[in-house]
């Protein structure tokens, strides 16, 4: 029985908006939403969306906290161990919406040259490779801290990520242990699917993010309108009330299994001259964007999905994301190849 | 005052200073008070994880129960350090120390939302980031903290770190700091709103500041290396250093090599500040602390740590010795010891250094495993002694004015706070050597550095 998607709103780093967003995000995640998902643009001059969704984890108690953000123009390992960090402070409320950056502006930044499209979905599919590499680095109970032996981690339970791409290789292991969720869900946004490319989002993502695009002001039964019609062109509202079409496992673990729907826009305009406006007209008193009000409309729009089953129950505090997707938690398989001690084994098998 | 007379002033340290206005250095005028820091390192033999109490090294509880026990004591900040890839000797990663740790950034825009004075400090490398990328990301963070965040720089170089990056080992141990120089220059064009065009060796950015000035500014720059050209670089660049140099003598000498540097630099003498790392065993007599330092001693440095100490250094297999029995009469097998990799083992001279510990460890009788535990809490400084001793002796650096602070790392994580904010703070603040409230919201004020223009 396939798990309904989580309903999601997007939020955009935008710093004008800042003590909106930590307002929006409590109200929230009292009102029961699944998870926020947090795009940023470094170039638009959002923060980083990393930092914001680690910065909202400790002001809100069970929803998810999806970071929609580059897997290109960045170093893969921290873009790793910052994301399995998110996971670790979160307790396992963390998330990936893999993003593809084609642009100059972003290349240059990191002094490349921007990738064409198709290498630019290489790169990201090596880049998702990696990541689950190096958070599966470590067994869970590589820390053994054994008071006996002096042991504090035992590195037969590390593994080296060894991994060589295209155009980046990674060492590894982590430097941070395995996160709570063990893999973070990594997912693709309908708005990115083109850009990610068949690779990342028809083998080795996790599911698939319905993009819902709104008028700020969309009232709780035009949300909910929306995300109905979103989930019936996507086929999605047949298969759930369709018997036969009743999932295998096989379908439910697929890469684009929508677990996500994302509603975007609830926030307005993305331009930060607005948001200029926007706080202007807050300071003046104006509401213009209100977090309590619009709380309660997705709030209302999310009772009305769920009292028909079309999107996920509202999570608990202790949830995990992969628990609201129904996915179970994966455990690390060591590589005898990649073993962290090989070089001790190595040594001692030819002392023998 | 020349670094001769220094000296002079450095021997008669127990002494009071002779100019109480500019005890070490003419130009150089004491605050009269110290700050604390907390330095949580998530590595190496500090962290005593056998002790009852040790909690998670990671979970985020640990870290709320730390940070916010330093904000109760008015600390001025709470640093992460940082360490790119796992530690290891002889290819195999170190398994008697803590290992593993959050990435410091996305704790500290955690830890923002929980408090709301301490400093933000993450250590961050110039070597495996991106200048704008680095840039954009401690900005965020100043603006997630409202004005709080620093950036703890530091030049790690070795290929072997690269291995975990794109670019590899590409740098010249030689040209650490040039490219450092270069790195932190693009970092503070871009928090100045600025459009960036720079054309290093290594690489070409171009990109544009978006993001607005935080209440301070922009972040507060720390650094950490002791090096001549790190000396340099600090005294061109840096708010503050963090430094290994915390007993009295060596915390005046390096005072007055800063003033000097920083001088020359052609800025103030007092516009860097000084933080050594200390550790802090303290208890309610002189008596129980000192039994208390053999006991966290014990705990922090057991028999296989000790063998694995000498490892680290000799670069060859050392456990057929008893860890109670001499240091190994043999010479090691690596003229550097390079073999062993961490921030803090490159490139000491393994010949004469295991040669001098040698000597060292016969001559004041110590075994392999009495001699690692007397080597611990070597970077930095040790602080053992009664509440009231330690506050004396920590009044006696704010009269000389030899630091500006002290960066604890804990030897217990989370509860290694408790004691030095409930018991030393108060005597501290008694003395009037110590603040009592915070003076401002952002690290730039609670640091006492002056506004940005
Ligand atoms: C007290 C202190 C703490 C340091 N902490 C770190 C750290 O956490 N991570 C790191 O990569 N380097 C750290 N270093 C800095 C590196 O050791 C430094 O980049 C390296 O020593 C090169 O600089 P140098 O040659 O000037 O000493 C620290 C240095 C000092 C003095």
């Amino acid at each position: 029985m396939t798990t309904p998607p989580v309903l999601t709103v997007d939020l955009p780093s935008t710093p004008a908006r800042l003590g909106a967003v930590r307002d929006l995000a409590r109200a929230l995640d009292a009102a029961g939403l699944g998870a926020l998902s947090i795009s940023g643009d470094a170039e638009r001059g959002d923060l980083h969306p990393i930092h914001v969704a680690s910065h909202l984890a400790p002001l809100t108690r069970a929803l998810s906290l999806v970071v929609r953000t580059d897997a290109v123009d960045v170093e893969p390992f921290h873009l790793a161990t910052q994301l399995m960090s998110l996971d670790h402070i979160s307790g396992g409320r963390a998330g990936w919406l893999v993003e593809t950056r084609t642009d100059d502006e972003a290349a240059h930044v990191v002094g490349r040259e921007a990738l064409d499209p198709e290498a630019a979905r290489r790169e990201t599919s090596d880049v998702v490779t990696v990541a689950r590499l190096v958070w599966d680095s470590w067994s869970d109970d590589a820390v053994v801290r054994d008071a006996e032996t002096g042991v504090y981690v035992d590195a037969a339970k590390l593994q080296y990520v060894d991994f060589e791409g295209e155009t980046f290789s990674v060492r590894g292991p982590s430097i941070t242990p395995r996160s709570p969720q063990g893999l973070l869900p990594v997912l693709v946004a309908d708005a990115d699917r083109a850009a990610v490319g068949d690779t990342v989002a028809e083998q080795l993502a996790d599911g698939r993010a319905v993009d819902v695009v709104l008028d700020p002001d969309a009232t709780a039964q035009e949300i909910a309108g929306a995300v109905r019609e979103a989930l019936g062109a996507a086929g999605i509202v047949g298969a759930e009330l369709d018997p036969q079409a009743a999932d295998t496992a096989a379908a439910s673990a697929a890469p684009s299994t929508p677990r996500l729907v994302r509603l975007v826009g609830l926030l307005g305009q993305q331009d930060p001259a607005d948001d200029v406006a926007q706080s202007q007209r807050a300071d003046a008193g104006e509401d213009a964007f209100r977090p309590a009000e619009l709380a309660s409309r997705v709030a209302d729009a999310a009772a009305q999905l769920r009292a028909d089953g079309l999107v996920a129950p509202a999570p608990s505090a202790g949830n995990t994301l992969r628990e609201q997707f129904g996915l179970p938690r994966p455990d690390v398989t060591i590589d005898p190849a990649r073993r962290s001690d090989r070089a001790r084994t190595a040594q001692k098998e030819t002392a023998r | 005052m020349s670094s001769t007379t220094a000296e002079q002033t450095t021997a008669g340290a127990a002494a009071s200073p002779a100019d109480t206005d500019h005890p070490i250095h003419a130009a150089h005028t004491p605050s009269g008070t110290i700050r604390l820091g907390v330095f949580f390192q998530g590595v190496n033999s500090s962290t005593a994880w056998r002790a009852p109490g040790a909690g998670d090294q990671v979970a985020w509880e640990s870290f709320e129960r730390l940070i916010t026990t330093a904000e109760r004591g008015v600390f001025s900040a709470f640093f992460l350090g940082e360490g790119l890839r796992l530690r290891e000797h002889q290819g195999v990663p170190l398994e008697f120390d803590v290992a593993g740790r959050p990435d410091a950034q996305t704790l500290l825009a955690a830890l923002a939302s929980i408090t709301r004075q301490i400093g933000l400090v993450a250590t961050q490398n110039t070597t495996y980031n991106d200048p704008v990328d680095l840039a954009r990301r401690l900005q965020s963070l100043d603006l997630l903290s409202d004005g709080r965040a620093a950036w703890n720089i530091v030049t790690t170089d070795n290929a072997w770190t690269g291995e975990n990056f794109r670019r590899g080992g590409y740098i010249d141990h030689a040209e650490r700091y040039e490219h450092a120089e270069a790195f932190v220059d693009v970092a503070r064009r871009i928090w100045r709103g600025e459009d960036v065009d720079h054309q290093g060796r290594h690489y070409h950015v171009r990109a544009s500041g978006r993001l607005p000035r935080s209440r301070q500014g922009e972040p507060v720059l720390f650094q950490a290396g002791v090096s001549p050209q790190g000396r340099d670089f600090a005294a061109r660049t840096a708010d503050v250093i963090f430094s290994p140099f915390g007993d009295l003598e060596r915390a005046i000498d390096f005072r007055h090599d800063i003033v000097e540097r920083t001088l020359a630099a052609g800025r103030s003498a007092e516009s860097v500040q000084i933080f050594p790392g200390a550790e802090f065993i303290l208890a309610a007599t002189d008596a129980e602390a000192e039994d208390k330092l053999r006991w966290v001693r014990e705990q922090q440095v057991g028999p296989q740590q000790a063998i694995a100490l000498l490892e680290q250094y000799w670069g060859r297999d050392l456990t057929a010795y008893d860890p109670d029995g001499p240091l190994p009469d043999v010479d090691p097998l690596v003229a550097e010891s390079g073999v062993t990799r961490g921030a803090g083992f490159q490139f000491e001279k393994a010949q004469e250094l295991t040669r001098a510990w040698r000597e060292e460890a016969a001559q004041k009788g110590l075994s392999i495993l009495e001699f690692a535990r007397s080597r611990q809490g070597s970077r930095g400084s040790s602080f053992t002694g009664s509440y009231d001793s330690v506050a004396e002796q920590l009044a006696e650096y704010a009269r000389w004015g030899a630091i500006d602070g002290l960066n604890i790392t804990p030897w217990l994580i989370p509860g290694g706070l408790d004691d030095i904010v409930d018991e030393l703070v108060p005597r501290l603040q008694e003395r009037g050597v110590y603040p009592t409230e915070y003076s401002g919201t952002t690290l730039r004020e609670n640091l006492g550095l002056p506004a940005l223009a």
